[in-house]
């Protein structure tokens, strides 16, 4: 029997396999580092391969990046219609600069972690119905990836580095706001968004302050909804990943079941975060410029002829 | 003494091509620019700012690769390409030219500045720099191997280095001193970061060099600890002997980081070379 690890496996930790799929999912997803959810699945040593195997040649698709950009532009149109935070922090202007790469960042993959994590819950539910407006699948619900156009790979040359401070700082500050932050958001783990925005603890403390009583409003639960059903309706356009169901991966001594509470776990929180994101960008750019992708791709690849 | 937050909250932000370069830039006048060197960053002058802001505009740019500056695992870190990335931050916030004061491999990027790119250089300070073959110190050989970054988390790289740091010390600042020397690095990031910085550390970056220090021709003074246990003062008395006209000051008592040790001294043989003594 596998044994899941119980922790997420920091980059910096990956051998072998998981090294590689470290990697490829930078490369991919076009990101800069490995966010929580990747690294929390690392520890699931059966399913993290086979659903990468999966995944992957989904995740490359033209089609998700666009259904990406979609689903953030949606988040922007919620967000806004959330009281604005006005975060007022001492920051340099070295310090300002940097913070808004961050944002820009975490703006940027998170809608992709949405889609990404319901996708791979349907892959683990064994939906193996083709929606009618899927890209790239076949007559059996598989999808070919030779079929799907690709985007280019490798994290933009702008983009800042996923940098963060330790899950267990030092700083008692940091170590009341992490703390608080895990309460109110019911987060077993931290997720990377702000365990970065850490690296500026004088504005993580305003800006947390500021977005708590947000996050915790009926309106908020509300926007999470909506952005919740929007993502569904975005995933139904995507291809559903095979090979990867729950017995298959009990069959394998996998904890199967602790794959999926995991998944749908993060399935449920992604919004909210995407959302907070969202807020404390808004105080740096506008509606319009948030819209737009912070790291549009060129012209995607053309599909591979097939073999 | 300033904390290191508070010294971050205080730099600027130039982008170049690819890349930026977080820096201070305080008081006004006749320009000096102060190079740190590795495992530290721009922070290490903190003890000699008041006094040189007293004097004059005072510029501390975070190296590429070090403190506050860019850190992603992208770019060449050796003393040859931050020279040229120091030439091209002048160029940017618009300093034609400047006193250059390096110390530790950043006495190196002065040394290349002053080889390479003598238009930006009116006068020249090295203090307990690199030169020759004096560097990589095995410390830093080690640290820059690959495999470094899976065998040390953050947390345990930063306490070694904290440890070994000591010893470039006659007296051992404050922990919050010491810890802010090497905060920026205290992420898997940062961590990441100053590994690449020491594997891009390169002897024949100084040697190449070596033939043409008779050729620098603006004052020069080269400030040595005389204790230090990483650059001998063999070296600064080459330096001396190679670069004409150049005096060099002894500390006696000091260390590595001289500017730690004898912050006075230090401040007020700077201040000398901007005024003209």
């Amino acid at each position: 029997m596998f044994t899941h690890t119980g922790r997420p496996i920091g980059e910096h930790e990956a051998r072998g396999q998981t090294a590689r799929i470290y990697h490829e999912i930078r490369q991919t997803l076009r990101v800069s580092g490995v966010n929580l959810n990747f690294r929390t699945w690392a520890g699931f040593p059966v399913f993290f391969p086979l659903m990468w195997e999966a995944m992957q040649p989904i995740a490359a698709a033209q089609a998700f990046e666009t259904a990406s950009d979609r689903l953030r532009a949606r988040a922007v149109d919620l967000a806004f219609g959330l009281p604005a935070l006005g975060v007022r922090a001492a920051l340099g202007e070295s310090q300002a600069y940097q913070l808004q790469q961050a944002l820009a960042l975490y703006h940027y993959i998170n809608p992709k972690l949405l889609l990404f994590t319901i996708l791979v819950g349907r892959g683990l539910q064994g939906s193996s119905r083709r929606s009618p407006t899927a890209e790239g699948g076949r007559s059996d619900g598989r999808c070919d990836a030779r079929l799907l156009p690709r985007v280019p790979f490798g994290a933009p040359p702008n983009m800042a580095a996923m940098e963060m401070v330790d899950e267990a700082p030092d700083d008692p500050t940091l170590r009341r706001l992490f703390s608080e932050i895990r309460r109110t958001l019911r987060l077993s783990s931290l997720n990377s968004d702000y365990r970065t925005l850490a690296l500026w603890p004088d504005y993580l403390d305003p800006a947390w302050s500021a977005l708590a009583p947000v996050a915790t409003s009926a309106a908020f639960a509300d926007a999470q909804d909506a952005l919740t059903r929007e993502a569904r309706q975005a995933a139904d356009t995507l291809p559903v990943p095979a090979g990867m169901d729950l017995r298959l991966l009990a069959a394998r001594g996998e904890s199967a079941e602790r794959v999926l509470e995991t998944t749908v776990r993060f399935a449920r929180l992604l919004p909210g975060l995407i959302l907070n994101i969202t807020l404390l960008s808004r105080d740096w750019r506008s509606a319009e410029h948030l819209r737009a992708s912070p790291f549009p791709v060129g012209p995607g690849l053309s599909a591979a002829s097939p073999s | 003494m300033t904390d290191w937050r508070a010294f971050q909250r205080q730099q600027k932000l130039a982008e170049l091509d690819g890349t930026f370069i977080s820096y201070l830039d305080e008081g006004h006048g006749e320009p000096v620019v102060l190079l740190h060197g590795i495992p530290t960053w721009s922070f290490c002058w903190e003890p000699v700012l008041g006094s040189l802001v007293r004097h004059g505009r005072v510029l501390a740019p975070d190296l590429p690769g070090f403190g506050f500056s860019d850190k992603r695992d992208t770019f060449d870190r050796s003393i040859g390409r931050q020279a040229e990335r120091i030439d091209e931050w002048m160029a940017r916030i618009g300093l034609a030219s400047a006193t250059i004061v390096g110390h530790d491999i950043g006495g190196g990027v002065a040394l290349r500045l002053a080889t390479r790119f003598p238009a930006r250089v009116r006068k020249l300070c090295v203090i307990n720099t690199v030169s020759y073959d004096s560097w990589p110190v095995e410390l830093m050989l080690q640290f820059g191997h690959p495999g470094v970054n899976r065998l040390l988390s953050a947390r345990r790289a930063v306490s070694l280095l904290t440890h070994a740091l000591k010893s470039g010390f006659a007296t051992v600042p404050a922990s919050p001193m010491l810890e802010g020397l090497l905060a920026p690095y205290a992420t898997e990031i940062g961590k990441l970061s100053l590994i690449r910085n020491a594997a891009a550390l390169n002897t024949n970056l100084t040697t190449e060099i070596a033939p043409l220090l008779p050729s620098i021709s603006v004052p020069t003074l080269i400030l040595w600890g005389e204790e230090d246990p990483f650059q001998p003062i063999a070296y600064g008395e080459r330096l001396r002997w190679d670069i004409p006209g150049a005096r060099l000051l002894r500390l006696r008592g000091a260390r590595h980081f001289a500017m730690f040790d004898r912050p006075d001294d230090v401040a007020s043989a700077v201040i000398g070379l901007i005024g003209g003594r």
